[in-house]
């Protein structure tokens, strides 16, 4: 049996009378992946960012398993948090936004071991040689700053920079969706490799359900801020049970230029 | 009906074009002796994995390369129904026909919306102001079309959503801001780099059909940039396959997903993740490649079938030429 690494009941929140996320539950175990699947806006980043503190939700509570003990995350203050981030990072969906333009990938590599006090400066550029080629970079992209990247290679760095910390909790924001195929399934096959190696447990959002189908154990379908569909992921891809649901696997769009894409039919949508 | 040739007219041709970035550690060869056409009317999709070029390439299109890049070499030929054609390398910097190329004659879907939007004025204001750039109509009239255009890209709530900020939107409605953003003016040339590639499914089928509808009642030429081949079996008329700044092989629609002639485009089909391979790891490139060599800039080869493709004579045997 795997133990459970988080328990979410009831989050909820709302943005000027806009409801992002509406009386969310789900449990994760230790080393397991949970995907996070729904359209744009149904609320899966402010679901994540409510589970990790990065806001605050308004109603709901949030349990998390860490290394020393059980903690409710939504009554702890800014700073007892602290020591618990080190171990729920989270890999953005936007790689430009999301580093900064004015440091060095070695200095963005670095910084959250600074801030978490760990490591000397030669145990700490080893921790950050030992990610940055775990996710196919060449060392002298240490000396070069964001923009000197193109896209996926920059969401590479924002991944290295999740995992440097060796969190327990990974929630990862669309954070292979800008990748090519080609690094993304070198991505996926790392993610995978250091879930085995480490006991990492992801939240794994995403609007590609292929990846999804391919990395995660389980999946919740949400819609307009609420859980419209939860299961394994065989079951739900093989069987899916909402309308909702059937409507985002036929969106898939196919490599083979004779399997058409069907129009999306909303008006008949039963929810 | 056959395969379809790829039309001679073309709104579109680049020949021999390169971009370098010179930085601390030494130059980068970021486009290197590229060559493709954009057929008029038709949708066009560079594909290539991350670094291959492909938003360099667009940039140049837009004249948006800024140093430390460089256009080295050359020529981008200009062939607009609406005015005279020209080669927009060879512009210069304060010629007037930049003004209308960026917006008018062509506009550009960037791959992260907040590069195209203002976070200080309200997203009808920037959809109007995008018209009013461009078009002698009234403000009235502007912002009128921007209610229409928005609600074409599928906003819902327009009335209420056009006086809000873009951080009010999720990053999927930013993007379809931005795209109401850049239909707006009619564009003869639509440049779309990586535009669904944050979006969910859903709204990225719409997109894409949306897409597709405006081009084909619109007959705008697009150049659409992605690294999905999903996207690219459902919106493209043809092909055009980057590697490290270099085209490695250009088709139709069918002859390159159907029947890849380079073992890198054979790659880029198999590191899609399948339904059937769950729980095994998935094909990479480099596992699907093996041997064969991408490091020699080989020359594109013209293929009986009107296809072409950079393959090494030994190759170029196997796949039938001669
Ligand atoms: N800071 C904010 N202020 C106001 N509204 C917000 C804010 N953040 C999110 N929202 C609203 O909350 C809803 C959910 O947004 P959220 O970003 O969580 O969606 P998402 O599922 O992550 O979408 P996407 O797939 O586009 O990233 C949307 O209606 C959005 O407009
Ligand atoms: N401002 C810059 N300074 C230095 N090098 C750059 C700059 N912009 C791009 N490059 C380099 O040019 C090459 C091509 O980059 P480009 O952004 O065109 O790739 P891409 O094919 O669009 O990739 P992606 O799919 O990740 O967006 C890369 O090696 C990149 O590092
Ligand atoms: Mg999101
Ligand atoms: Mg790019």
């Amino acid at each position: 049996m795997s133990e459970t690494l988080l328990e979410v009941n009831g989050l909820s929140k709302s943005f000027d009378g806009v409801v992002a996320v509406d009386d969310v539950s789900f449990s994760l175990n230790s080393s397991e992946t949970l995907g996070i699947v729904g359209e744009s806006g149904s609320g899966k980043t402010t679901l994540a960012r409510c589970v990790l503190r990065a806001i605050d939700p308004d109603a709901g509570t949030v349990r998390f398993h860490g290394k020393h003990g059980q903690y409710d995350l939504h009554n702890l203050s800014e700073r007892e948090l602290i020591p618990l981030r080190q171990e729920m990072q989270m890999v953005f969906q936007d790689p430009f936004s999301s580093l900064n333009p004015r440091m060095t990938v070695q200095e963005i590599m670095e910084e959250p071991l600074i801030i978490h006090g760990i490591g000397d400066r030669a145990s700490r550029r080893e921790a950050v040689l030992d990610i940055l080629s775990r996710v196919q970079l060449e060392q002298d992209a240490l000396t070069r700053y964001p923009h000197a990247f193109s896209g996926g290679q920059r969401q590479r760095i924002g991944i290295a920079r999740a995992l440097v910390l060796r969190p327990k909790l990974v929630v990862c924001d669309e954070s292979v969706s800008a990748l090519d195929v080609s690094v993304q399934a070198q991505i996926i096959n790392l993610l995978e490799d250091l879930q085995d190696e480490l006991g990492l447990t992801y939240l794994f959002v995403a609007h590609n359900l292929s990846v999804v189908h391919h990395i995660c154990d389980r999946i919740l379908v949400m819609y307009h801020g609420r859980v419209v569909e939860e299961g394994p992921v065989e079951e739900v891809f093989n069987n899916p049970q909402q309308d909702y649901t059937k409507l985002l696997l036929s969106a898939i769009p196919s490599p083979d230029p004779d399997v058409p894409l069907v129009p999306i039919d909303r008006a008949n949508l039963n929810l | 009906m056959g395969e379809q040739k790829i039309a001679e007219d073309n709104v579109l041709a680049i020949r021999d074009l390169a971009v370098e970035f010179k930085t601390d550690i030494g130059m980068t060869y970021a486009v290197r002796d590229v060559s493709f056409s954009v057929p008029r009317g038709k949708v066009t999709a560079v594909v290539g994995e991350s670094g291959s070029g492909k938003s360099v390439t667009a940039n140049c299109i837009m004249r948006l390369i800024q140093p430390p890049g460089k256009i080295v070499s050359g020529s981008i030929d200009f062939s607009p129904t609406r005015t005279d054609g020209y080669d927009i390398v060879s512009l210069s910097n304060k010629d007037p026909r930049l003004f209308d190329l960026r917006g008018d004659l062509m506009s550009m879907v960037f791959q992260e919306p907040m590069t195209a939007l203002s976070p200080v004025y309200t997203v009808g204001n920037q959809v109007a102001e995008a018209i009013l750039c461009h078009r002698d109509v009234s403000e009235a009239e502007a912002w009128q079309e921007a209610v229409d255009m928005l609600t074409r890209v599928g906003i819902d709530d327009v009335s209420r959503r056009i006086h809000q900020y873009p951080f009010e939107f999720s990053g999927g409605m930013r993007q379809r801001v931005v795209i109401a953003m850049a239909l707006v003016c009619n564009p003869e040339l639509l440049i779309c780099d990586e535009p669904t590639t944050a979006l969910d499914v859903t709204i990225q089928a719409e997109i894409l059909t949306l897409i597709r509808d405006l081009q084909q009642e619109l007959k705008n030429s697009v150049l659409f940039i992605t690294h999905d081949l999903g996207v690219v079996a459902q919106l493209a008329d043809q092909v055009v396959v980057m590697y490290q700044g270099r085209v490695l092989e250009i088709g139709t629609v069918r002859q390159v997903l159907k029947d890849p002639l380079h073992p890198y485009t054979r790659g880029l089909l198999a590191a899609i993740p399948g339904l059937a391979q769950k729980g095994e790891r998935l094909e990479t490139i480099s596992s699907v490649v093996g041997d064969a060599d991408l490091e020699t800039p080989y020359p594109l080869t013209q293929m009986a079938d009107g296809r072409q493709v950079s393959l090494s004579p030994d190759l170029l045997r196997e796949a039938g030429h001669e």
